[in-house]
């Protein structure tokens, strides 16, 4: 049999150690535990556990638990606004605060590498406004040229106004 | 909505987006006033002509109307003549002005000959142009302020007549 241990299959051993196993494959980890002191001490380990949980009772709850517990509630509720204000800035465990972190980095970056690239995108042609009085000038300016383009050459009494 | 807005620009004689851009308009490199006042919604249009008087705001319309109803070949030319004028130095196309403006006050009867000289002369090579113009035949037949237009005109307004 292979070890369990060397082709980490340590499931087995748990399964044995649980009396999990069919009579044949349990007879085959025995032979083996009795050649391979780190099964056997897994083996021993797990059983040592399954022993200890066995003999294991959760501590009665105290008669004041539900009390207590209510007030502890009723004392987070009342915290004064500034409490709760600040309650978001308390300092933070460096295991919470370095992704967020660097989150907040990749995030500032991003943004401004898109400003940077809306700066260079061509801008989209809209509508301009033009005012009424520059309308009016190039209207003068078009009148005075009309009277000397191809169109006026050959005409001599054509209307000079547009 | 457009359809109806459409039908009422046309009604109007102003061009729509589409109706405005013949096909030898398209290699035109740059938009005068009027071609961008055309480009504006109706309601930009008459936000910036109530800035002005009201009999100011209806000429103008009226001049627009008659602009946009000129014949498609006569825009055109208007326009690139328009846009040549438009690169003269500021003080050269004052000059074009006034002596455009000159040109109109000359009696009806000289008009038409001043105006053919200046599109013979602007038809020529430059130095056969400045001969013509120092001729004697030249001086007999315009008198001096006459000579003064066709000279400014011709040397300052860009391009010939075809």
């Amino acid at each position: 049999m292979n070890c369990p241990m060397q082709h980490r299959n340590s499931e087995t051993l748990m399964a044995y150690a649980a009396g999990e196993l069919d009579r044949e494959t349990g007879a085959a980890i025995e032979r083996h535990l009795s050649a391979c002191p780190a099964c056997r001490s897994k083996v021993a380990g797990q059983v040592a556990l399954w022993n200890a949980l066995d003999i294991w009772e959760a501590p009665p709850v105290s008669p004041d638990f539900d009390r207590r517990l209510y007030r502890r509630i009723r004392e987070q509720v009342r915290l004064s606004w500034w409490e709760r204000l600040a309650r978001p800035f308390r300092p933070m465990p460096l295991r919470q605060a370095l992704p967020l972190g660097a989150t907040a980095c990749l995030l500032v970056i991003a943004s401004f590498l898109i400003q940077q690239t809306d700066g260079l995108a061509p801008v989209q042609p809209r509508s301009e406004v033009v005012r009424a009085d520059q309308v009016e000038r190039t209207l003068d300016d078009l009148e005075l040229l009309r009277q000397f383009g191809p169109a006026n050459q050959a005409e001599t009494s054509r209307a000079d106004t547009m | 909505m457009a359809l109806a807005a459409a039908a009422l620009s046309a009604a109007a004689g102003e061009p729509t987006a589409a109706s405005d851009k013949p096909a030898a308009q398209q290699a035109r490199p740059a938009r005068n006033p009027i071609d961008r006042w055309n480009q504006m919604s109706p309601e930009e249009r008459e936000r910036e002509l109530s800035k002005l008087p009201p009999e100011r705001a209806r000429q103008i319309r009226e001049r627009i109307r008659r602009y946009n109803q000129l014949p498609a070949q006569e825009k055109q030319e208007l326009r690139e003549g328009y846009q040549k004028f438009a690169q003269l130095p500021a003080d050269k196309q004052e000059i074009v002005r006034q002596s455009m403006r000159e040109f109109r006050q000359l009696p009806m009867e000289r008009r038409p000959l001043v105006r053919r000289a200046i599109g013979q002369l602007r038809a020529m090579p430059e130095g056969p142009r400045g001969a013509r113009m120092n001729s004697e035949e030249f001086r007999s037949q315009f008198s001096p302020q006459e000579r003064q237009i066709i000279r400014d005109i011709t040397e300052y307004l860009p391009g010939q007549p075809k």
